[in-house]
């Protein structure tokens, strides 16, 4: 890998608002191929409203997104997933009254290779064998951790060159998030690029190459993720050290 | 109490069929089936567009009077049909009206969503209905203008012949058309929502319309292709009825519009099988209503009665007989 490639999304000052409220005031940052990059701050800093300026549901009206060199600023959200961009969204949002399989198939709607399709719900089930057991299941009555996998699984069926996550520890018992860090690893060694919006600063910033801090809809920091989990600032305000 | 009022229900249906003899009665329940279906085509409009936008279409009732003046024309204009036409050229006719019908109301109400609702798509809830009643208005006059205040007849052209008839219980050709004709249409439309990619669009379009785009759905495109289809359903009623009652108004489709959506709320709105059943059952509570004798209140109330039901299940039962749903068909 040259230092020379252009990133795989580049997001150049954004400014995104709801209604007249302004959520981010100019937002950078960058995923470069083959990363895991997290996004980390306190509630409202404008984690999700970056994701949600990427994946094409709040455009921001200042700045600009970059995806493998396509402009992404403007694009509607059902042609960013069809580009390759993916995401496990905040809460969710699993189809409650869908099945497991269902729900692993909606995330496969733009796409029309069948063989490939079944090859990926087998991955994913090779990934999560809870969700396996449950394919059948309606989703709104699996438990939090298993549609945390089920919502990472949708994503991933849509074969996706960035796969984004936003809060995949939130609500979850210790032992399911050891086992979505252990999958977001091997999902990243698989050779998706990944970037990870986590409260759970500590995690993230064990399983990422690089982190952002954002705070008050900008970016405070930025750094190797390992340089992050030293600085003192950092492990005051997130990693619960006083 | 409410097993009370269904058990007082039931004696007065059975006093009934001793009274009148059970023939009359059961002549009485097939005009019942006969409502229920094309008010069942109707019905599945109202809760097709709610399950997928949680908003009351109350011009639909207006869209559904359009189809039937749309299948007037077709009837007497284009065809010129009566009751010298073979066999053959009336099922033709037939064919083609229902389709033009289907296919007008399917792009009307596409057209409504869209200069009405879509723009309000964010607004406060209440700014959508108040735009649908002024829609139903607008529809209203646009039929004063085309077809003036006063009915619309149509010809008489399905054959009043017996199917069957049993013991005095007589099954007519015409009220077997109207059953014919919708059971085909609800088919397709089970189908498509099952079993189409289309379908499931709009299942998902209605769980949850961000995700829905998340995945790579055109939301905007889904919710007008669910009003195209409620349209078309409404359109399929609209002819139905100008076949069936052989008169139709502007205001035809205000009072069975809300008939229809009291049997989507009965059912359970947001719920396609419970649309139909909601239906069935307004359709035999209008025939008994007015055919029966013994202590029946009569056609006068049958309004009042239907209304009054909708009162009763918004207080006592909101989710309806089938419970609250999105259109996947339960």
């Amino acid at each position: 890998m040259t230092a020379a490639a252009a990133p795989l999304l580049e997001v150049d000052g954004i400014e995104t608002f709801y209604g007249s409220i302004q959520a981010l005031r100019g937002v950078s940052l960058q995923v470069r191929e083959g990363e895991i990059v997290t996004l980390i701050g306190a509630n409202g800093a404008g984690k999700s409203t970056t994701l949600r300026s990427i994946n094409g549901l709040n455009h921001p009206r200042r700045g600009s997104i970059t995806f493998e060199g396509q402009d992404i600023t403007e694009t509607p959200a059902h042609d960013v997933v069809k580009l390759g961009i993916a995401q496990s969204p905040e809460g969710r949002r699993l189809f409650p009254r869908m099945t497991v399989l269902e729900n692993l198939e909606m995330g496969a709607f733009q796409r029309s290779d069948r063989a490939g399709m079944q090859e990926d719900i087998d991955r994913v089930f090779a990934l999560f064998p809870r969700l396996a057991e449950r394919k059948s299941q309606k989703a709104g009555t699996l438990s939090g951790g298993e549609q945390q996998m089920c919502a990472i699984g949708r994503a991933l069926m849509a074969r996706p060159r960035l796969l984004m996550l936003d809060e995949p520890s939130m609500g979850l018992a210790p032992i399911f998030v050891d086992r979505i860090f252990e999958t977001i690893v091997e999902v990243n060694k698989q050779g998706t690029s990944i970037l990870l919006v986590e409260q759970n600063a500590l995690m993230a910033l064990q399983v990422a190459s690089r982190g952002y801090v954002l705070e008050t809809g900008t970016v405070a920091l930025t750094d190797d993720a390992a340089q992050l989990a030293q600085n003192e600032d950092v492990r005051k305000a997130y990693l619960g050290e006083s | 109490m409410a097993s009370a009022l269904v058990l007082l229900l039931l004696f007065w249906l059975a006093k009934n069929a001793q009274v009148e003899g059970f023939a009359y009665f059961m002549n009485i329940a097939l005009i019942g089936v006969t409502l229920g279906a094309v008010y069942a085509l109707v019905a599945l409009g109202y809760t097709l567009v709610y399950g997928i936008l949680e908003l009351i279409n109350f011009a639909h009732g207006d869209v559904f009077m359009m189809g039937g003046m749309i299948s007037a024309t077709m009837i007497i204009s284009v065809f010129n049909l009566g009751a010298h036409n073979s066999t053959f050229s009336v099922v033709a006719a037939v064919a083609v009206s229902l389709l033009v019908a289907m296919a007008g109301c399917g792009l009307l109400n596409a057209t409504i969503e869209r200069i009405a609702y879509r723009p309000l798509r964010h607004a406060p809830r209440l700014a959508p209905l108040i735009t649908a009643i002024g829609m139903s208005f607008v529809l209203e006059d646009i039929a004063i203008l085309w077809k003036h205040p006063s009915y619309v007849q149509t010809p008489s052209v399905l054959p009043h012949g017996n199917v069957f008839s049993i013991s005095g219980v007589t099954y007519t050709w015409e009220k077997l058309i109207v059953v014919l004709i919708t059971i085909p249409v609800l088919l397709a439309l089970v189908w498509l929502v099952q079993r189409t990619r289309q379908g499931k669009a709009m299942r998902a379009t209605a769980q949850d319309r961000e995700a829905a785009a998340m995945m790579g759905i055109n939301v905007n495109r889904t919710i007008s292709f669910t009003f195209a289809l409620a349209g078309a359903l409404a359109g399929a009623g609209g002819l139905l009825y100008a076949l069936y009652f052989n008169e139709i108004r502007y205001d035809t489709g205000y009072k069975l519009g809300l008939i229809a959506f009291t049997a989507a709320v009965l059912g359970g709105i947001g719920n396609l099988p419970g649309a139909v059943l909601g239906a069935l059952v307004i359709g035999f509570i209008q025939a008994f209503n007015e055919g029966l004798t013994w202590h029946s209140p009569g056609s006068d109330w049958t309004e009042s009665i239907v209304f009054s039901i909708l009162i009763l299940i918004l207080v006592f039962r909101p989710s309806g007989l089938l419970g609250e749903q999105t259109p996947e068909g339960g």
